[in-house]
């Protein structure tokens, strides 16, 4: 039953072929009434979009640091607890880094000028454990990100003022590796 | 009645034997002499033989060198130069003592300066008592001309050394300093002078100290992107890490030179570890949830000075050697740090913070007794004494920049010793070779 019927379908296929052979004759070719677009002959290709991740990627370590992912945290006179107001900037770069998931850090921790070199030391690196630990909380393994004090030998402004002091008591996200 | 006798024969024993074993841990030089007069010295020009050709600046540098070393001692106290135009010009072959005697100089220095034919300078100089007309004693010292302000250092520390004091003018001191740009470690001599650069990491190099021969450093440097703990052969050039995980610092090399006590996060926690340097044996000193730093031998070697903020606030404690027999030698203030023991071991001198201005305390351990040195004058950090216990050196804000200052043990006549770029963290040698 098949067969009959692709057989039908051929032999239709091959009347329709043969009648069409027929109509080929001198006729006048109609004048072209639709307006056929001349477009540019080089092939259009747009600069692809990138995502977030593949942008990242192409920068250096010093672009990429430059760019500010990582937002800078800052602490109270002589303390190393992370404040509350700071806690959406850690849950912020904690995202970030969840996304980024190869990406290993720094953290500085740093004092103002109101400690001494030696106690500052500690404080710094306390600073820098406190927000190591916060992002641990948050799901990021502790072997993504290393810690450094710089006590108060990296001040960012030198002013005496409490402005000052405040900008200096921070920690610092440095990506290290992509 | 027996009882009672036999009470108060054992608190007799007792009584006795505390302040002689407090004796026996004691060195047997007493240290400065607070209150003794001054002796009068006259140093009259030196003379040279004529026919040698000397540099008039190098005379110059010698008689002001050794001027100032004898004026900077509190030991010596030099008779007024213009008190010498009164009396006959010193003839060494002939001294007229009645006349020095007259001016109220009790000692009196005579120098003599030549030239080798090979370049070298010769300067001799005898001491004379004045009153008793006798010659005390006399010394040569030759050197390159370069070494002019050293043969001075070193003739201004035989005198020291005949009165019974200690040598300290051919000490030097260490510090940090970013005058090329970066954080590196320098020496120079006590006054200031002849400075050199002893590190070229291009990282930031910090807290360094000497060890007791003066041929090593320790410090701290970023040169491997962590703070770890070198220690530096200054005449070779061969460094050793001594500590490289966490935040290494503060270390301090013992008076007996084979143990070195320093601050260490390794543990997870700023804690004091001591280390063997002959063995690498390492032991830790303290055990807690808080920052101890800043540790700094006892001149005797059996004790420790340290930063702690075990009672919520960084006070000074002592410990022993091995780490027990803890006690809080800081009460009032909030504030304190940079622990530095003297040389003869009676006085701790220390930071503290006062509504957020540092400034220089010392702490007597003999009478109980602080006294502030620095008042007023930005922010003063990291006393360091010299190898006499009569001096200090200290960083300053007092001029904007941190500059490194020395001033008396009653913090009289401060003194400003550099001036280009940043300098902080000052270590005195303890001893000198």
């Amino acid at each position: 039953m098949k067969r009959l019927f692709v057989i039908i379908f051929i032999g239709f296929a091959l009347l329709t072929f043969f009648d069409s052979c027929k109509k080929k004759g001198p006729e006048t070719e109609p004048v072209q009434e639709t307006v056929e677009r001349v477009d540019e002959d080089v092939p259009k290709v747009d600069r692809p979009v990138l995502t977030e991740e593949e942008l990242f990627q192409k920068r250096s370590l010093e672009e990429a640091n430059k760019a500010g992912y990582l937002k800078k945290i800052y602490f109270d006179f002589d303390k190393y607890d992370i404040k509350d107001n700071m806690k959406p900037v850690l849950h912020r770069n904690a995202d970030w880094l969840l996304k980024h998931g190869h990406v290993e850090i720094l953290m500085e921790g740093h004092c103002d000028e109101r400690g001494t070199f030696e106690y500052n030391m500690a404080l710094g690196e306390k600073r820098a454990e406190s927000a190591l630990n916060y992002l641990v909380s948050l799901g990021i393994k502790p072997d993504r990100v290393k810690i450094i004090s710089y006590g108060k030998t990296k001040p960012v402004m030198k002013g005496i003022d409490e402005e000052s002091h405040y900008q200096n008591r921070r920690v610092e996200f440095v990506i290290i590796k992509k | 009645m027996k009882k009672i006798l036999i009470l108060s024969v054992i608190i007799g024993v007792f009584a006795n034997l505390s302040p002689l074993t407090v004796y026996s841990q004691q060195e047997v030089w007493v240290g400065i002499k607070e209150g003794m007069p001054m002796i009068p010295v006259a140093l009259p020009a030196f003379h040279f033989t004529p026919k040698s050709m000397i540099d008039e600046g190098i005379i110059r540098e010698l008689y002001e060198t050794l001027w100032h070393d004898l004026q900077f001692s509190r030991v010596f106290k030099l008779v007024p130069r213009e008190h010498y135009g009164y009396i006959e010009k010193l003839d060494p072959s002939r001294i007229i003592f009645k006349d020095w005697a007259s001016i109220q100089a009790n000692i009196l220095i005579s120098g003599e300066l030549e030239v080798s034919p090979a370049g070298r300078i010769i300067f001799s100089f005898k001491v004379y008592e004045v009153n008793s007309e006798k010659f005390i004693f006399g010394r040569n010292f030759g050197g390159k001309k370069e070494f002019t302000r050293l043969i001075a250092h070193r003739a201004a520390d035989e005198m020291m050394k005949y009165f019974g004091e200690r040598a300290l003018f051919v000490s030097k001191l260490i510090f940090v300093s970013n005058r090329d740009g970066n954080e590196e470690i320098y020496i120079m001599d006590y006054d200031g002078k002849r400075m050199r650069r002893i590190t070229y990491n291009d990282y930031i190099d910090s807290f360094p100290s000497w060890s007791i021969n003066n041929e090593d450093i320790l410090y701290t440097s970023y040169k491997n992107n962590n703070p770890d703990l070198y220690s530096f052969s200054i005449y070779t050039g061969k460094s050793r890490v001594l500590s490289s995980r966490g935040t290494n610092y503060s270390a301090d090399w013992s008076p007996e030179g084979d143990r070195v006590v320093y601050t260490s996060t390794k543990s997870g926690n700023a804690e004091i570890h001591l280390l063997n340097m002959k063995t690498g044996k390492e032991k830790r000193l303290t055990f807690n949830r808080i920052i101890d730093t800043s540790p700094y031998w006892s001149p005797n070697a059996r004790e420790i000075v340290f930063t702690s903020q075990r009672s919520g606030t960084p006070q000074i404690y002592i410990m022993d050697a091995e780490g027990t027999n803890i006690r809080r030698i800081t009460f009032e203030g909030t504030y304190h740090d940079s622990p530095s023991w003297s040389p003869e071991g009676t006085r701790i001198a220390y930071v503290s913070r006062v509504e957020y201005r540092f400034d220089i305390y010392v702490y007597n351990l003999r009478s109980n007794s602080i006294i502030k040195l620095t008042e007023n004058a930005g922010r003063n950090e990291n006393p360091s004494w010299s190898p006499d216990g009569r001096h200090l050196v200290f960083s300053s804000t007092r001029g904007g920049d941190y500059q490194l200052y020395l001033m008396d043990y009653d913090g009289s006549n401060v003194r400003q010793i550099t001036f280009k770029g940043e300098n902080k963290m000052p270590e005195w040698q303890k001893k000198v070779r």
